[in-house]
């Protein structure tokens, strides 16, 4: 490779209805820091500096969409950025955010607000790809770091990500991890799509489907692990829909 | 054969003794209720009295990840990933776990016999020991009896004071020689251990179950249950399969071309490129699993590919029985291919 | 079942060359040809209807199979369509660049059990691909074999492949060449409709026809209906089958069908021993 100065791509983060934990969880980065500034030019980062471009190579998306204005700003996001990649599990699958919409939207808005209600228009939480194309996702609440850097490797090599498919159970499998099922625990390992390296069973801890479920997850057999394990059917759905809400709460058995 | 005997007291010097000859993997406690094989650094650390190992010792010869290449994009060049050689002493092996590590040598050496496999494996000595079979162990369904110490050097066989140590190989004399802490084997009652017959065919009989399974009602049931985890496959010490991925570094110039265990009852495992998935349903996919275990290698090899170590069962959080699912098989053909008039009448005559 | 491991000698599986690009084309939106010449020039050795692994280092490894043929010398040629991350990385690389090859690998088509046979060939889609060797084999190789009856399909005429190479065959006075494409354009003024439409036409000679299909897997079905009604026996008929073909050499499992790795018993079967593989067609 050539040692002349080569055009960095311009890559910015925003986020949208969030904690904004994954934004922060990157400049833990620490180690890599430093080597992914090599391949790219931050120009956006609300957490760490302050300086706008107009045009981005890369736009990281982190958040849910859950207010109008929040769709007039992915809208306008999109058009000026290439690529564009959902961040975490609010961007990625509305995430936590879309418990709120197993409930009826006024009630939410009252119980939030109360009488301010009128001040804060609100709409269901969503992912951002119920707005607009969304390139790539990075899952996770918050974002799956290893993932993180997977897919950034990826672009900046001028590939397309391969997304996992598999559950959270092969990587627990690889790394010998005593199953959080016979600890006592109940887990959405099974279903769950792995590419966190397990992170949380490895420890000691169950997982919480955070990332989204695999393609053709079989959910009724799900919720039968999870009850023969010890816990009540409703509480089986809840745990599934801590952060599936958006893309699940239709397909559970009533 | 010469036996001696090894009272528990001694059994840290034994593998003291052991590990002067060579680096040492013996079961040791991982977890709240499990084992795992792991280097010995503490001989006293070493469980010899366990139910199963969470992943069998083909971990040491297949690596849950490996390193096939690494290369440099830069000028195009790649290393091979390098084999440590080392001798490996492998203590407390089980019978059915032995003869997992036997199948797969069959498996990697035949047709194109691989080099990454063959060179972890070769320098590899094996010292079994004795269990007392759980609810899920059927080894001995399966044509593995609880004591066969076929490819072990070194037997230990539990008693009531210790062990009764039995020299199955030259090997296996070596590796005790200059040990003198042993006696002579003592006649100490052998733990008497009842291994009950799971399967309710005797195994020699499971291919002609197997000639009829294809249609079988067992595969819907069961993917009924199923989520398709991968679990049964990725502790199973007769599985093999891999996937093979390219990393890059953070330079984007250098990389490694990586391997890692993959499994049939995974969604994507027989899907190609251009979108068409060859096993898509679970019920397909648990009918491949079992038929890889009981059929397809085993019409060439003549022995089942399945050990009986009962991992797959243990480790399924749904419950599913590969047991259960044999047996549901030998059902499933008794009902609908023995049991028919014709069948009967031609049994009538023969006697 | 044991074995002494230490008598078997190991081999290394998993190293390519570092091959050269030495021409591309494009055929249609999708795909495009490549020659490519090993290290030294040396011949890959295949035989028609075999394959190779192709990897760019950083992007992985795909199986793709080999449409030159055998009699090809000094180097050999790939079509490769675009469906995946890896196709897509090498429909961008031109004359110079490098690829890894590992192969070839598989049974291809038997061409010296065909010889003094009539052959009809019957292509899907990139179908063609694999077997363009054998209708270039058998075209180096005319006087051994008896009549080249070519029955290639495709969706439109836009996806066409080889345009130099129909031209060739439709010329040709010794090559009986039959197109048709699923669904015509204005401009197309040859048969339309599926392949198998091709099939009732052709006039036979019975038990000394060889068949080698290679399409689609829903062809397959459909191209096997017309066979048996045609009266052609199985023992005569040979294909191709489409599989997960990861690692090539028979151990990642991605590829079996039953107790078949099609990346070592295939990926060209004879018929009759397709037959009894559940799952394969």
């Amino acid at each position: 490779m050539t040692t002349e100065a080569k055009i960095k791509p311009k890559v910015a983060f925003f986020d949208f209805t969030s904690c904004e934990g994954c934004q922060l969880n990157k400049l833990n980065l620490e180690n890599d820091l430093l080597d992914i500034l090599e391949h790219i030019d931050i120009v956006e980062f609300r957490e760490a500096m302050d300086d706008k471009a107009e045009e981005y190579d890369i736009a990281f998306i982190e958040g849910s969409i859950s207010t109008p204005s929040c769709v007039e700003r992915i809208h306008d996001i999109r058009r000026r950025s290439k690529m564009l990649i959902a961040l975490g599990a609010c961007a990625t699958q509305g995430g936590i955010n879309a418990m709120k919409n197993l409930h009826p939207i006024e009630e939410v808005r009252e119980t939030v607000y109360g009488d301010d209600k009128y001040l804060f228009p609100t709409l269901p939480a969503m992912p951002i790809s119920a707005i607009v194309k969304v390139d790539y996702k990075i899952d996770g609440c918050p974002m799956s770091m290893p993932e993180f850097l997977k897919v950034l490797k990826s672009l900046l090599a001028g590939q397309e990500p391969i997304k996992p498919d598999s559950a959270v159970c092969v990587e627990c499998k690889l790394k010998e991890n005593e199953c959080v099922f016979d600890k006592g625990m109940v887990c959405l390992g099974p279903i769950t799509r792995g590419g966190c390296d397990a992170i949380c069973p490895s420890f000691g801890q169950f997982c919480t489907g955070c990332r989204g479920l695999i393609s053709n997850p079989n959910k009724n057999a799900m919720l039968e692990i999870l009850t023969e394990h010890g816990i009540s059917l409703d509480e089986a759905k809840k745990r599934i829909l801590l952060f599936n809400s958006y893309d699940h709460s239709q397909s559970l058995p009533k | 054969m010469k036996k001696y005997q090894l009272n528990n007291k001694q059994l840290p010097s034994f593998i003291d003794h052991l590990k002067k000859q060579g680096t040492v993997f013996a079961p040791h406690k991982k977890g709240d209720t499990s084992y795992s094989f792991e280097k010995v650094e503490n001989p006293n650390s070493v469980v010899l009295d366990y139910n199963r190992t969470l992943n069998s010792v083909k971990k040491y010869f297949l690596p849950p990840r490996e390193h096939l290449l690494s290369f440099s994009k830069t000028d195009n060049s790649f290393r091979k990933g390098s084999f440590k050689n080392e001798k490996k002493i492998f203590l407390g092996v089980h019978s059915y776990d032995m003869k997992a590590v036997l199948k797969l040598d069959y498996n990697f050496s035949q047709g194109n016999p691989e080099e990454n496999y063959l060179q972890r494996r070769k320098d590899s000595s094996f010292i079994g020991v004795s269990f007392i079979p759980d609810e899920f162990h059927f080894s001995q369904s399966v044509g593995i009896p609880l004591h066969d110490t076929e490819g072990f050097d070194i037997y230990l066989e539990q008693n009531s004071d210790g062990y009764t140590v039995k020299i199955i190989t030259e090997k296996g004399e070596k590796l005790i020689d200059g040990f003198d802490r042993v006696s002579k084997a003592k006649d100490i009652s052998s733990n008497h251990v009842q291994f009950q017959n799971k399967l309710k065919y005797n195994y020699n009989r499971l291919p002609e179950v197997f000639e009829q399974s294809w249609n079988a009602a067992v595969w819907e049931e069961v993917s009924k249950k199923c989520v398709g985890c991968g679990t049964c496959n990725l502790v199973c010490p007769t599985c093999y399969c891999f996937d093979v991925e390219d990393n890059l570094d953070l330079s984007l110039q250098t990389g490694t071309r990586d391997r890692s265990w993959d499994g049939c009852m995974l969604n994507g495992f027989a899907a190609v490129a251009g979108g068409e998935n060859f096993r898509e349903t679970l019920a397909e996919r648990q009918r491949h699993r079992v038929h890889r275990k009981f059929k397809y290698i085993s019409d060439i090899t003549g022995e089942p590919w399945c050990v009986g170590c009962g991992r797959c069962t243990a480790y399924c959080t749904a419950g599913i029985s590969i047991v259960e699912i044999v047996n549901q098989l030998c059902d499933e053909y008794e009902q609908n291919y023995l049991n028919r008039p014709a069948v009967v009448g031609l049994n009538a005559e023969r006697l | 079942m044991s074995i002494a491991i230490s008598d078997v000698k190991s081999q290394e599986l998993y190293c390519p060359e570092i091959a050269k690009i030495t021409a591309v084309k494009r055929f249609t939106e999708k795909e495009k040809w490549f020659d490519i010449e090993l290290p030294g020039g040396r011949s890959l050795g295949h035989q028609p209807g075999q394959f190779v692994q192709v990897s760019l280092f950083g992007a992985g490894e795909a199986p793709i199979s080999v449409t030159s043929s055998p009699t090809k010398k000094g180097s050999f040629e790939l079509c490769i369509r675009e469906v995946g991350m890896l196709t897509k990385l090498l429909h961008k690389l031109d004359v110079g660049s490098t690829v890894g090859i590992r192969g070839p690998y598989g049974k291809g088509f038997d061409v010296k059990s065909f010889k003094g046979k009539d052959i009809l060939i019957i292509g899907g889609g990139i179908g063609i691909v694999p077997l363009r060797s054998l209708i270039n084999y058998v075209i180096d190789n005319r006087k051994d074999y008896g009549r080249l009856i070519i029955l290639y399909g495709a969706k439109n005429p836009d996806e066409l492949l080889y345009p130099d190479d129909l031209k060739l065959w439709k010329k040709s006075n010794d090559i009986e060449y039959h197109i048709t494409v699923d669904q015509g354009t204005p401009e197309w003024k040859g048969n339309t409709g599926v392949i198998t439409t091709l099939i009732p036409g052709l006039d036979l000679d019975l038990p000394n026809t060889i068949t080698a299909v290679v399409g689609p897997p829903i062809m397959y079905k459909f191209v096997l209906m017309s066979l048996k009604t045609k009266r052609i026996p199985d023992e005569n008929i040979y294909l191709s089958l489409e599989r997960r073909m990861k690692c090539g050499v028979g151990k990642c499992g991605h590829c079996q069908i039953n107790h078949s790795y099609v990346c070592q018993d295939g990926p060209v079967y004879h018929y009759p021993e397709l037959k009894h593989l559940q799952e394969a067609i």
